[in-house]
C-alpha cells in the first residue's frame, strides 16, 4: 500500500538517490515531508494543501511551480540554427528573436525521444527546455550527433552533422552566473503577481501585453529573469521564469508574497497532472512515445512537425505515419459522482456498441467530471460521440469476481462508466 | 496522530480489539499519503480473511491502494457511508472513517500486530 503513481511511474528511472531541487527547503517548509515523493530523481511536492485547491487556485487566481529539475541546453554559436533544425521537427525558418515554439527531438528511425520548448534569444542563439526524466538522454544525443557517431540519414549515409555549435547545460555549476532553472507562475492573475514584482514601468507594460510563446529580459523584484508566456496548464495567461538556481529560493519566496493575496497557491507534481490532462497537453511516456510508441501525429500534435522542411532526423518515418494512423490520442468526459470509482490508466475504451477500441492514458478527477487522455481508434474519437469505459482489475479479489486485468482491442464489455468525446484541447 | 489502544500493521491499518470482534481501518498516517479519498470499494459481508488478505479498496485522487486484513477473520459488518462520504477516512480514520468488522477467527494473528508506541517508533524509522 501506499505507493503513489508517480513513484511507480518514475522509479525505474532514478537509479542513484533523488536530489533535492533548488526549491527543497521551501517545499519542506510548505508541506509536510509525507508529501515529498521521488519524481523523475528529483524529491518533489505531491501537494502542498490538496491538489483540488490548488488545481482550482490555477483556474481561478494564480498558481507557482517548482520546474527547477526541467532540463536546459544552450545551443549557440555559428550553425546554431541549422544544428537545431536538423534536431528538431519544427521550423525555426519563421521563429524570430524572443519567441519559442514547441518541438519534438526524434531518433533516426522516427520514434520521440522528447517533446520541447525552443526558445531563440538572437540569430544564433537559443535554448532548449526538455522533460527532467529526458535530460540525460537528451544531452547524450546530441553529443553523440555533434561527434558523428550516429548515421542520421538511413537514405543517405553521406548526410553530416556539418556544424558544431556550443552546447551547455544550463543547470551545470560550470555556467556559473549563466545559469538557470525554471519557476512557472499560472493562471489568469499571474500578470497581475508580476505587476506587483516589476519595478520598471515599462518592463510591467511589456510583460503584460507578452503574447503566447514570445519571452523577454526583465527584473522581477530586482532578480534578473527571463519571462517566457509559456505553460503546461492550458491557462491562456501564465508564465515561465528562468531565473539563477541562487536566487530561485528569494523569486519563489517573492511570488508567494505578492500572490496569496490574490489567491495564489504553491502548486505540486498533482496539480500540474491533472491541470495538463484537463487541457489535454501529452506527457512524454504517457501520450508521446511510452508502451504504445505514439506518434506527434497520433498525439494531435503533428502541426509541429514540418514535413516541408529539406530535412530533420526522423523526417522519413514521420511522411510514412502522417499518411497512415488508425488510433490518436484523444480527450473524453466522463461522470465523476461520489461514489464513482476513478479511472485509472489502461482501463479500456469502448465505443457506442461495448466494443473495445482503446485504452486510458492518463485521468484527472476535477469537481463533477473526470477528464481522460484516452489513446483509441481514431474513426470512433471524433467530437461528442459516445464512449463506454470498463474498469480493469486493480486488486485480486476483482479479478477473482471475473474482472479482466488487461483488454484486448475488438472484445465487447460491459461499460462501467459512459461519457463522450471531447475537443482534443482546452484553454481556460 | 497515533491513538494509543488500538492495533497497528506496518502497511498503515489499523485494528481495535473488543472481546472477538475487530473494527479495521487505515491510519492518520495513510490517509495522510493518500490524500483526498474519492473512492472506497468494501467487503462483502460474510467474507471469510486470512491475516493479510485484501480487505477493501481505498483510492484517492491519485492512487488506489489494497487494504490487508490486519488478523485473520469474517467480516461482519462494512461502513456503508464510505460509499457516498470516502472523504470520512480524511477526517476522522479512527473513528467515523472505520472501514469494517471482522469475526476474529484466528487469535493467534493478533499477536503479531503493533501496539502504539511500537507502531509510532515504526513511523519515526520511515
Amino acid at each position: 500500500m501506499l505507493q503513489n503513481d508517480a513513484d511507480k511511474s518514475q522509479s525505474s528511472r532514478a537509479e542513484k538517490a533523488p536530489e533535492q531541487t533548488a526549491l527543497y527547503d521551501q517545499h519542506i517548509g510548505l508541506t509536510d515531508k509525507s508529501h515529498i515523493v521521488s519524481f523523475a530523481g528529483y524529491l518533489m511536492p505531491l501537494w502542498y494543501s490538496s491538489i483540488a485547491a490548488e488545481h482550482n487556485a490555477v483556474r481561478e487566481a494564480a498558481g507557482v511551480f517548482d520546474c527547477t529539475h526541467m532540463g536546459i541546453l544552450e545551443i549557440s554559436g555559428a550553425g546554431a540554427g541549422e544544428f537545431i533544425d536538423l534536431l528538431t521537427t519544427n521550423s525555426i525558418t519563421n521563429l524570430k528573436p524572443g519567441r519559442a515554439q514547441y518541438s519534438f527531438i526524434l531518433d533516426t528511425s522516427g520514434g520521440v525521444l522528447d517533446d520541447v520548448i525552443v526558445y531563440r534569444k538572437d540569430r544564433d542563439e537559443f535554448f532548449v527546455v526538455v522533460n527532467a526524466a529526458n535530460n540525460a538522454r537528451i544531452k547524450n544525443w546530441i553529443n553523440a550527433l555533434l561527434k558523428d557517431e550516429i548515421c542520421i540519414d538511413p537514405e543517405d549515409a553521406g548526410r553530416k552533422v556539418s556544424t558544431t555549435p556550443r552546447v551547455r547545460d544550463l543547470r551545470g555549476t560550470d555556467c556559473r552566473d549563466d545559469c538557470r532553472v525554471d519557476i512557472a507562475l499560472q493562471g489568469p492573475k499571474s500578470p497581475d503577481v508580476l505587476s506587483v514584482l516589476i519595478r520598471d514601468k515599462e518592463a510591467r507594460l511589456q510583460v503584460a501585453n507578452l503574447r503566447p510563446f514570445e519571452f523577454m529580459e526583465t527584473d522581477i523584484e530586482g532578480i534578473g529573469c527571463l519571462v517566457s508566456h509559456t505553460g503546461y496548464t492550458g491557462a491562456k495567461r501564465g508564465f515561465e521564469l528562468f531565473v539563477h538556481p541562487d536566487k530561485a529560493s528569494r523569486l519563489w519566496e517573492a511570488i508567494l508574497q505578492a500572490g496569496r493575496p490574490l489567491g495564489l497557491l504553491p502548486c505540486g507534481l498533482g496539480s500540474r497532472d491533472s491541470l495538463r490532462i484537463e487541457a489535454g497537453l501529452p506527457l512524454y511516456g504517457h501520450e508521446l512515445a511510452g508502451e504504445f510508441g505514439i506518434s506527434p501525429f497520433e498525439a494531435g500534435c503533428g502541426w509541429a512537425v514540418k514535413l516541408e522542411k529539406e530535412f530533420f532526423i526522423g523526417k522519413t518515418a514521420m511522411e510514412q505515419i502522417s499518411r497512415e494512423y488508425d488510433m490518436k490520442v484523444a480527450r473524453i468526459e466522463l461522470p465523476a459522482a461520489k461514489g464513482i470509482r476513478p479511472v485509472r490508466q489502461n482501463d479500456g475504451v469502448l465505443d457506442k456498441n461495448r466494443r473495445s477500441i482503446g485504452w486510458v492514458l492518463s485521468c484527472a478527477r476535477i469537481g463533477e467530471r473526470q477528464i481522460a487522455l484516452v489513446y483509441a481508434d481514431r474513426e470512433s474519437m471524433e467530437e461528442n460521440d459516445a464512449v463506454g469505459l470498463y474498469y480493469s482489475a486493480r486488486s485480486r479479489s476483482q479479478i477473482q469476481q471475473g474482472r479482466k486485468q488487461s483488454i484486448e482491442k475488438g472484445e465487447l464489455l460491459e461499460p462501467d462508466l459512459t461519457g463522450k468525446v471531447v475537443g482534443r484541447f482546452a484553454k481556460f | 496522530m497515533v491513538i494509543e489502544g488500538l492495533l497497528y500493521t506496518k502497511d498503515h491499518e489499523w485494528a481495535r480489539i473488543d472481546a472477538d470482534v475487530a473494527t479495521i481501518g487505515i491510519t492518520d498516517y495513510a490517509q495522510q499519503m493518500l490524500g483526498e479519498l474519492v473512492f472506497v470499494e468494501l467487503p462483502d459481508v460474510g467474507k471469510q480473511c486470512a491475516g493479510d488478505d485484501e480487505l477493501a479498496v481505498v483510492e484517492s485522487t491519485k492512487a488506489a491502494n489494497d487494504i490487508y486484513a490486519p488478523v485473520a477473520g469474517k467480516v461482519i459488518e462494512a461502513n456503508d457511508e464510505l460509499e457516498a462520504q470516502p472523504e470520512l477516512i480524511n477526517q476522522d480514520c479512527y473513528n467515523a472513517g472505520w472501514i469494517c468488522r471482522l469475526q476474529i477467527t484466528d487469535v493467534k494473528s493478533v499477536e503479531s500486530l503493533m501496539d502504539s508506541k511500537q507502531y509510532e517508533e515504526y513511523l519515526a524509522g520511515l
